[in-house]
């Protein structure tokens, strides 16, 4: 950031936007001489304005759920770079690289620009009062009951809406599915800590033991846990740098910053854990009664025999916990992945109890006082919910809101098919993605930098905190509109005379946060339009001493059983596994050409899609880089090309989410395969979850073989004996003590 | 002078800057990168992409090697026979090194590259022929041709997409060498301010480059290295490693130093600005 002299341009370099329009020039990389672009000079501009100058608006962060405040910069009225807000205490001034794309998912060529009706095969562009009048005469007649309402994760004001339409519709049908959220492990969390999402302090564990959580790239709220790995890398409090063990079958760009990162059978990460309590209780460690009872059969021969790591493996890992408190014990989705993820994620979460880390390491979170914006998480065993009531034939009018179902459920469910059996189907989309074009009615969202609203983190890391979104410039494009001002159009269809105070959703939520003026800690604040534009200035509202929620020390061990690893498979012998990458997640980021190019941090691929097989199993089925191979399950198959991968099991093979869109985009389309669409519908037993990881695979060669497109040079990475990047080790050097 | 004179004495008649009689003044731009932090998220790619108008080529131009990343992670295995990475991947970011006596520099035939004397290799645009000589002698492999014009190819900066170019850095056209610029653009703009207000950029975050800013586990710092205050200078201070050396005291004890400061291909006695601080693994596990 520029600084200069005068006082006046640092009071208005954070600052809020009062809702106004700003005048915005179409200055592109064109020339003015060529007469390709004009410039339009300002004929009246803002106060703050000045040309050359940039302006800086705090704002919340769209592109996952972590929940991480930005700072975008604007020239000229336009966004040009989003940067983390320090004052978060979730991402302290960082961002990832999803994040940084948010931009692109703004300036996006291929945004659906105005509402879209289903006339055969083609949409015709209509007005809002059309589709708003359209929509209102198809809920005529029709019951609560007949109406289901599909949608991603929600939080703050817009979940608050979204409640109260529902209840003006008299329907309970309101779906929250997010198809690769930690919905097991919320549940087993639940059950073992009291809280589905405590606080995890990784920044004070000595040693980090996790089960397959990718902390460092998708898992919960990666951009935190980073400032906390680099936190506990250094060591803390007079001790020396932490140390990380990473269990799982496929590396995970946190497997790939370990200390030890282990390969266990596919499944048997919970079977693991309580060998390792058992070798706690051998080197000493006292183990609970009922503890000790459920792992008192897990020897660590037998445990070694199962997991394939090996019983030496095994004491180290005891040695090490019992020497370094406090630690901490992840569960990820790797171990929830199996119709047994339950019990997978009960038994880690075991682990934190005998090694006293629960209250340590493992804190409650902290509640935002209004428990009606707290976040509505999603699961997948909502998807199922609605796709059983949509194949029934139970909904006449389907809504569908941030998600991309089409695309993200296993083919073998026919969701496409059964949301064809809804009379009328309107989805609001940003994209003409795989499920809106199966809607009668597309209505075209704003984008996250030019919408309003309120979110609150469910992975809460400091104080409790509701973050706020607010335009960071002019809207693109004229006939967009905020999912808020959306609902509240079809609020007030039924409920006028209760919403009519508000114009708009700008007009409500400004209401909504002046109404409680004193406990958003504007209580010694007389002047509304003060608080209200320093809140919007933060972009943040803290509330310092908010409660935690309580967490209860039952450990949960009775009548804990796992099954057996699952016995060879001659006809599918391999085990798939559907990689979260961290910027493409479920592939609603897809379209965004900066993470399309970014390498994949363990392959180095790019803008495709590969399966991962370990060279001692390409060697033994005669798969080298670059071949096609055809992948089949007992749901579907795919063809994918193979890269050849060390940091995988022998019996496992992983192709990554995201990729394999058929529509959405340009930079979408037709780029790699999709693994949602072959996965066995096969569900934890205990939740309903679908159980990612449980599809097994065999793959067979097509005999055709492509140059894989990839980052790393022509020798794979090998260093070929240079010291490119060098290594030590902790008995020569400590770290706490450096700068 | 024969031709062995200056082979064996090559790093004296090579090594220009800085001289003992031009020494940096006031700045010196640096880097350290703590690869024991790096976690390799390539969140510091793509924040350079948004700060400093890199086209995306897609797929087939990169095929051809003709991707723009001027900053990228490099991951290495260790190749050692084993059946599983057990200690994991290796990543380093490479990024242009900022050589104090830069192979690229020497070869330029139009003077297109050179050195500033706040000790950033330079690249100038509109001086550029196109040689590529510059690349063919980087020993980092980290200047990036531009083989087509992407502001006028498709997809590349299609309408909207545009509106996103950051206005205080060049867009190039065809035919011109890029490359890291350290963000010179905030540099100048920091020195600039810093200037008009009679002081010395300060090193509380004023100043950071795109990559710096984003970097979740603040792996990377960057500042100005003849700044005592500094913390680049308080890190290399601590490491050992003297820029204008090209044998540091880590490499008189192979193997039983405890300093974790190196520069890559230091031997090549290029002087490059970034020191990288070795990744460290645990011994007891």
């Amino acid at each position: 950031m520029m600084n200069s002299e005068f006082d006046r341009r640092d009071f208005l370099k954070v600052l809020g936007w009062g809702g106004t329009a700003v005048a915005l020039t179409g200055c592109g990389n064109g020339m003015v001489e060529s007469g390709k672009e004009t410039v339009v000079s300002y004929v009246e501009t803002k106060d703050y304005m000045i040309p050359s100058v940039s302006v800086y608006f705090n704002s919340t962060c769209a592109q996952c759920d972590a929940g991480c405040s930005i700072t975008g910069r604007i020239r000229e009225g336009r966004v040009l770079k989003l940067e983390g807000n320090p004052e978060s205490a979730i991402n302290r001034g960082k961002t990832c690289g999803l994040g940084q794309a948010g931009v692109q998912n703004h300036y996006n060529p291929d945004r659906v620009r105005a509402p879209l009706l289903r006339t055969g095969n083609t949409g015709e562009a209509i007005t809002w009062e059309k589709a708003y009048a359209l929509i209102d005469e198809k809920l005529k007649g029709v019951s609560g009951n007949e109406v289901a309402f599909l949608t991603g994760g929600m939080s703050g004001h817009t979940k608050v809406l979204m409640g109260n339409y529902m209840d003006s519709l008299g329907s309970k049908n309101h779906f929250v599915y997010e198809a690769i959220g930690p919905a097991v492990v919320r549940a087993a969390n639940k059950k073992s800590y009291g809280v589905e999402m405590p606080r995890f302090n990784i920044g004070k564990a000595r040693v980090v033991l996790s089960f397959g959580a990718d902390f460092l790239g998708a898992w919960v709220s990666p951009v935190n846990f980073s400032q906390q790995y680099a936190q506990f890398r250094k060591g803390s409090g007079g001790h020396q740098r932490g140390v990380l063990i990473q269990v799982e079958s496929k590396m995970t760009i946190t497997g790939a910053n370990a200390d030890r990162w282990l390969a266990v059978r596919p499944g048997t990460e919970g079977i693991l854990a309580l060998g390792i309590i058992n070798a706690l209780g051998a080197h000493g460690v006292s183990i609970p009664g009922d503890i000790a009872a459920a792992v008192k059969t897990y020897d660590k021969d037998r445990v070694s025999n199962d997991t394939g790591v090996s019983a030496e493996q095994i004491d180290k890992i005891a040695a090490i916990l019992k020497e370094r408190t406090p630690s901490l014990v992840l569960a990820g989705s790797a171990a929830e992945g199996y119709a047994h993820g339950s019990q997978n994620a009960a038994a880690i979460n075991l682990l934190n109890h005998v090694l006293g880390n629960v209250g340590k390491t493992i804190e409650a979170a902290a509640i935002v006082p209004f428990p009606q914006m707290a976040p509505l998480t999603g699961n997948t065993a909502a998807l199922k919910a609605l796709n059983d009531g949509l194949a029934a034939g139970k909904y006449k009018v389907l809504f569908s809101y941030g998600s991309n179902p089409v695309f993200t459920s296993p083919a073998a469910m026919k969701y496409k098919d059964n949301m064809a059996k809804a009379d009328f189907k309107v989805v609001f989309a940003q994209y003409l993605d795989e499920t809106a074009l199966q809607a009668d009615l597309v209505l075209p969202l704003d984008s996250a930098l030019e919408d309003w609203g309120t979110q609150v983190p469910e992975y809460m890391a400091g104080n409790a905190q509701i973050n706020i979104r607010q335009p960071l410039m002019e809207k693109l494009h004229a006939d967009t509109r905020g999912m808020g001002d959306i609902l509240l159009t079809l609020i007030k269809q039924r409920r006028a005379a209760e919403y009519k105070p508000f114009d708009d959703y700008y007009g409500y939520l400004r209401a909504a946060v002046l109404q409680n003026k004193a406990a958003l800690g504007g209580a010694n604040q007389p002047d509304n339009d003060i608080f209200w534009n320093e809140t919007l200035s933060k972009g943040i509202i803290k509330f310092e001493g908010a409660k935690h929620a309580s967490l209860s020390v039952k450990s949960g061990a009775a009548g804990l059983t796992l099954p057996a690893p699952s016995a060879a498979d001659a006809e599918y012998p391999l085990q798939l596994i559907p990689h979260v990458n961290a910027n493409l997640r479920d592939g609603r980021n897809t379209n965004q050409p900066w993470l399309q190019e970014s390498p994949d941090p363990l392959t180095t691929i790019v803008w495709d899609s590969w399966i991962e097989i370990h060279p001692k199993k390409a060697a033994e089925l005669g798969i080298v880089e670059g071949d096609i191979v055809e992948v089949t399950s007992k749901s579907g198959s795919l063809k994918v090309q193979a890269y050849i991968f060390p940091g995988i099991h022998p019996d496992a093979v992983s192709i990554p989410l995201g990729r394999g869109h058929e529509a959405m985009g340009r930079y979408a389309k037709g780029y790699g395969v999709n693994p949602f669409q072959i996965l066995d519908m096969i569900y934890d037993k205990e939740t309903g979850e679908l159980a990612l990881h449980e599809t097994r695979v065999k793959i067979s060669r097509t005999g055709n073989r492509v140059i894989v497109v990839k980052d790393e040079g022509p020798v794979g990475g090998n260093q070929e004996g240079q010291k490119i990047v060098p290594e030590m080790l902790t008995n020569k050097v400590n770290l706490s003590k450096e700068i | 002078m024969s031709i062995t004179t200056l082979f064996e004495n090559y790093s004296e008649f090579r090594h220009r800057h800085p001289d003992g009689d031009v020494p940096h003044n006031p700045y010196k731009w640096a880097m350290a990168i703590d690869l024991d932090a790096c976690s390799g998220c390539n969140a510091c790619a793509v924040a350079c992409y948004a700060e400093n108008n890199l086209p995306v080529v897609g797929r087939e131009k990169f095929a051809n090697g003709q991707v723009m990343h001027w900053m990228r992670i490099e991951r290495y295995w260790d190749h050692d026979g084993s059946e599983f990475p057990e200690r994991g991947a290796r990543y380093l970011p490479m990024l242009c090194q900022q050589c104090e006596a830069a192979p690229c520099e020497t070869v330029c035939p139009v003077g297109a590259t050179n050195h500033t004397p706040d000790g950033l290799n330079s690249q100038i645009y509109n001086r550029c022929i196109g040689s590529r000589y510059c690349s063919s002698n980087c020993p980092y492999k980290v200047r990036y041709f531009n083989w087509w014009d992407y502001p006028s190819t498709d997809n590349v900066w299609p309408a909207e997409m545009n509106m996103q170019l950051n206005p205080d850095v060049t867009v190039r056209g065809k035919g011109v060498m890029e490359k890291c610029t350290f963000c010179i653009q905030r540099i100048r703009g920091a020195e600039s301010d810093a200037k008009t207000q009679g002081r010395l950029v300060r090193d509380d975050g004023e100043l950071q480059t795109a990559c710096q800013q984003a970097c979740p586990t603040s792996a990377i710092s960057f500042g100005n290295l003849v700044d005592p205050e500094s913390r680049v200078h308080k890190q290399w201070m601590a490491q050992q490693v003297e820029l204008n050396k090209h044998e540091q005291a880590k490499d008189e004890e192979p193997g039983g130093s405890d300093l974790r400061g190196y520069r890559v291909y230091e031997w090549l006695a290029p002087y490059p600005s970034i020191m990288y601080l070795e990744r460290v693994r645990e011994t007891e596990i």
